[in-house]
């Protein structure tokens, strides 16, 4: 039977519009002109003042800093509650899903405002501990859905047996559950990791002076700095998005040959 | 292999992280001021001198930079706000009192400007540079350029034309071509002049402060409502653009450095200021961000055609017709309110 | 064993007190610090006064504010619906291709989606610009007036707002797609039925959860939208997200950016709750799944599957399916 051609023309069409602004940034990067617009001839010398930008790599660290303590604080907080909703049901556990999936259907925004306005009510300074906070705190729920869906393919009878055969509740969970959920628990924390170095909105409204991170400070040059630089930055960070893709698929495929 | 990724991720942030920690052990001043308002040489100039790093985080109006700081925003040990906003941080407690001992640089104050502020005797703060607002053109596409507010009112420049986002300079642009005061609580007065910007807002593109100034030189913008010295920088870039102040008048404003209570490093900070009007460096910071200071001992210093630069030395008869926005107390609320309705309108 | 009971209680909250506890305290009481505020009378200098008052709520009511709740309120449905509409045919497209190519497909969906949001924001900001190809090639083929903006308007918002959220639609749709038996297709046409007609009738009503969770996908964060109006809008796109930001850094009127924040959260869960009532409320579907089932040319059990009506698990689902997908990319990095 013949099939339409629309869903293929669509898809195209898509990866066009998906591909056509990150190309023109590119090829912008190479501007020589300072504040963008015509083409005045190819020059690498945005590159060098990104380089040469100790902000850039200022707010760099921050995000880093954040995205790890965020990452492994809601790993752990995430798994730990995955595990709950998993083994117990009842009310308890209904209100305890409803809490945990509260955040995921808010605004970013009611979010940032909401913990601006509890660490000013409490007097807390705002700094990068107040941004590893509000990361955690919508972290948490992306890591326990993720972790979750592993743990309703998982067969806890191999824990029963694990017991039956002699081995404490501890040895059997570091044992054996522990090494067959990690990758459901990488993948979580991957994903918090991601959102941590992402996210603008949240931050925007809970970061003080000196704890600028990457995105904050991409926004304030969008704001006031020079155009070709972002885009440089742009660049640089496609590419670190493009090596890390690729460099995964070629160990997915690599592992699965071995396997 | 699966454990490979996360191993290699670690030890590349693990790397950056160490890496670049070195340099916080030195002492850091924070500064919070407007965008392209320092002297990069200068600000290295006096790291240098004093062992120290400075690190500027930058806002776009006096209102936004309260709200900030008012959000918890402390630790800052410099923040450059408008003489009218001095004035509320004073009221509110935000300040601390300068020691006139660690400025040995006040005497080269222009008293003449002094005078004009609330808090003349600099007990609190210590005069910037002063500024107006204006208009920046691309006079070939805006051949028929005159200076006046009204040119927003042309709808041949309809969405290449834009305003300050800032309620108190655009209200008071509208303000000063009705011929009335920048600072009126008269309400039939701000309705009006409300009504005025209501009609600007059909032919702009955005209420914006920092970008638009960039739109004229790569032509997204003919016709942008800016400081004078912001727009004096891009001029120096690109010699086709020109300012010119409106002939109805305009605002007027002193940008003061002042030192917020919560600040970590007070001492540098006065070292700061005091460093900032040393004659030689004022003068280096005038030519670059193309403000006028009102320190009488560094414009001596400034090269003979800078200081006939009427964008950045306007002509006495301009001066004449502009005013200082003050603080209105309560009163805002009515600016607060006209400025709603204004950004509400279709 | 009377002693697992006790034990397995206390087992029970020692695994759910740590997160109950952070999100109460990080995110519970924070909101409803932020719901309280409103009720509270706005100081002149910042913060909020003594005492209580039903004053900003009434200043809810002022023509201002309903003006852009529905502005929001159609920026964000027109983004959403665009999104849904160019999802489907790609999620089919995704669904149906062989597994070699969808890999590949999927990776060049999944790239933009991990590259930096504010980047792919100004990225557009300069495929905008007046002065800029896009604009001149439009000019060229007498599209648009010379003189015509493309930026600052809500159409440049709705653009961007699809660029941005478009793979939250096209992941749920194709996840869903994909365990569609599209044998269901192929017997409607045999059985009499237009190769459009059969998408609509039995497709569509076949992802119909991948639909409900591309839609609140990209819904919710649109609602809640503040940079893109922030920085493609224009005097008049202005949205709740601004209006807030606006209240909160520049007016220093907590009490009004609070009362807007509860507004904005009152909207995403009615809008949310709409749309389930909404799906729960079509049979057709199931209808359509039985009489297929009955002339005997379709899959039941998929049908049935994917026709369940909407409960509160089935939301939970809904929500563990769509964590999955971003599992499944996550796993991709990861693996």
């Amino acid at each position: 039977m013949k099939r339409s051609s629309l869903p293929l023309l669509t898809t195209i069409a898509v990866l066009v519009f998906f591909y056509f602004p990150l190309v023109l940034v590119t090829i912008e990067s190479f501007n020589a002109s300072k504040y963008g617009g015509p083409w005045t001839g190819f020059s690498l010398r945005w590159y060098k003042t990104l380089f040469t930008d100790a902000e850039v790599f200022r707010a760099l660290k921050n995000t880093l800093i954040v995205g790890v303590v965020s990452t492994l604080v809601s790993m752990v907080l995430g798994t730990v509650a995955a595990f709950a909703l998993h083994r117990f049901k009842g009310k308890l556990q209904a209100a305890h899903y409803g809490l945990i999936y509260l955040p995921l259907v808010v605004p970013d925004i009611l979010m940032g405002i909401s913990l601006l306005l509890f660490f000013v009510a409490l007097k807390v300074e705002l700094s990068l501990v107040t941004i590893s906070i509000a990361h955690i705190s919508f972290c948490i729920s992306y890591v326990t859905m993720v972790v979750l869906g592993r743990l309703q393919d998982f067969d806890f009878s191999v824990m029963d047996a694990a017991q039956d055969l002699g081995a404490d509740r501890l040895t059997a969970f570091r044992k054996i559950l522990l090494p067959l959920l990690a990758p459901g628990i990488l993948a979580g924390g991957l994903l918090a990791f991601t959102l941590s170095i992402d996210d603008f909105v949240i931050t925007f409204f809970v970061s003080g002076p000196g704890s600028t991170t990457l995105p904050v400070y991409i926004y304030s040059m969008m704001k006031h700095g020079s155009p070709p630089v972002i885009n440089a930055l742009s660049v640089v960070l496609l590419a670190v998005t493009f090596v890390l893709v690729l460099y995964s698929q070629f160990l997915n495929h690599g592992g699965k040959e071995n396997a | 292999m699966r454990k490979l990724i996360p191993i290699v991720i670690i030890a590349i942030i693990a790397i950056i992280v160490f890496s670049s920690g070195k340099s916080e052990t030195q002492k850091i001043l924070r500064i919070y001021n407007w965008a392209d308002y320092v002297s990069d040489d200068v600000i290295k100039k006096f790291e240098t001198e004093y062992h120290c790093q400075v690190v500027i985080d930058t806002f776009d109006s006096n209102e936004a930079m309260l709200a900030k700081l008012k959000a918890g925003a402390t630790g800052y040990d410099i923040v450059v706000p408008t003489e009218y906003t001095v004035n509320v941080m004073i009221d509110d407690g935000m300040l601390i009192k300068l020691d006139p001992a660690k400025i040995p640089n006040l005497k080269n104050i222009d008293t003449d400007y002094a005078k004009l502020m609330r808090d003349g005797k600099m007990e609190y703060s210590v005069p910037y540079m002063v500024s107006v607002t204006g208009i920046g053109y691309n006079p070939e596409k805006v051949p028929d350029f005159t200076p006046s507010w009204s040119i927003f009112l042309n709808e041949s420049y309809k969405g290449r034309m834009t305003l300050l986002n800032d309620m108190r300079e655009t209200l008071g642009a509208a303000l000063k071509s009705l011929n009335f005061s920048i600072n009126t609580t008269n309400d039939a007065e701000l309705e009006e002049a409300k009504n005025l910007v209501i009609c600007y807002k059909k032919n702009i593109a955005k209420f914006d402060v920092d970008e638009a100034k960039r739109g004229l030189v790569t032509g997204e913008f003919f016709v942008v409502h800016g400081y004078n010295g912001d727009l004096q920088q891009i001029i120096e870039e690109a010699p086709n653009i020109k300012f010119a102040i409106p002939e109805e008048g305009t605002s007027m404003a002193i940008d003061c450095m002042v030192i917020p209570v919560g600040a970590k490093n007070v001492d540098l900070a006065h070292a700061f200021i005091n460093f900032i009007h040393e004659p030689e460096n004022c003068a280096a910071t005038m030519e670059e961000v193309c403000y006028a200071s009102p320190n009488t001992e560094a414009v001596k210093l400034l090269p003979e055609e800078f200081r006939q630069n009427e964008a950045v030395f306007p002509k006495k008869e301009l001066i004449a017709k502009c005013e200082l926005i003050e603080d209105l107390g309560d009163d805002n609320a009515k600016y607060t309110k006209a400025w709603d309705q204004i950004k509400s309108a279709e | 064993m009377p002693t697992m009971i006790p034990r397995r209680r206390r087992e029970e909250w020692l695994l759910t007190l740590p997160t109950f506890f952070w999100l109460t305290l990080f995110f519970i009481i924070p909101t409803v610090i932020v719901l309280a505020i409103a009720f509270k009378p706005a100081a002149p200098h910042g913060g909020f006064g003594e005492g209580w008052t039903l004053r900003t709520l009434m200043e809810l009511g002022n023509p201002n504010y309903p003006a852009i709740v529905f502005r929001t309120l159609w920026i964000s449905a027109v983004a959403t619906a665009l999104c849904i509409l160019i999802a489907l045919p790609v999620g089919y497209c995704l669904a149906r291709a062989s597994r070699k190519w969808r890999q590949f497909l999927m990776l060049l969906v999944v790239i933009p989606f991990w590259t930096n949001f504010l980047i792919r924001i100004f990225a557009w900001k300069q495929v905008l610009h007046p002065e800029g190809i896009l604009k001149k090639t439009l000019v060229a083929l007498h599209l648009v007036a010379p003189d015509a903006t493309l930026l600052y308007n809500a159409g440049a918002v709705m653009l961007v707002m699809v660029y941005t959220y478009l793979p939250f639609a096209i992941l749920p749709i194709y996840a869903a797609a994909e365990k569609f038996d599209f044998s269901l297709l192929e017997a409607a046409q045999d059985l009499g039925s237009s190769r459009l007609g059969a998408f609509y009738r039995i497709f569509i009503p076949g992802i119909r959860r991948g639909l409900l969770t591309a839609t609140l996908m990209v819904l919710i964060p649109a609602l809640g939208a503040y940079v893109i109006p922030d920085i493609v809008g224009g005097p008049t796109s202005e949205m709740i997200g601004n209006k807030i930001a606006q209240r909160t850094f520049v007016d220093r009127n907590l009490p009004h950016a609070s009362a807007l924040t509860g507004l904005l959260l009152v909207t995403v869960l009615v809008v949310t709750g709409g749309l389930y009532v909404l799906v729960r409320m079509r049979k057709i579907p199931r209808a359509l799944g039985r009489s297929l089932a009955a002339t005997g040319t379709g899959n039941l059990t998929t049908t049935a599957e994917n026709t369940a009506p909407v409960t509160p698990e089935s939301i939970a689902d809904l929500v563990a399916e769509e964590e999955k997908n971003k599992e499944e990319n996550a796993e991709e990095d990861a693996t």
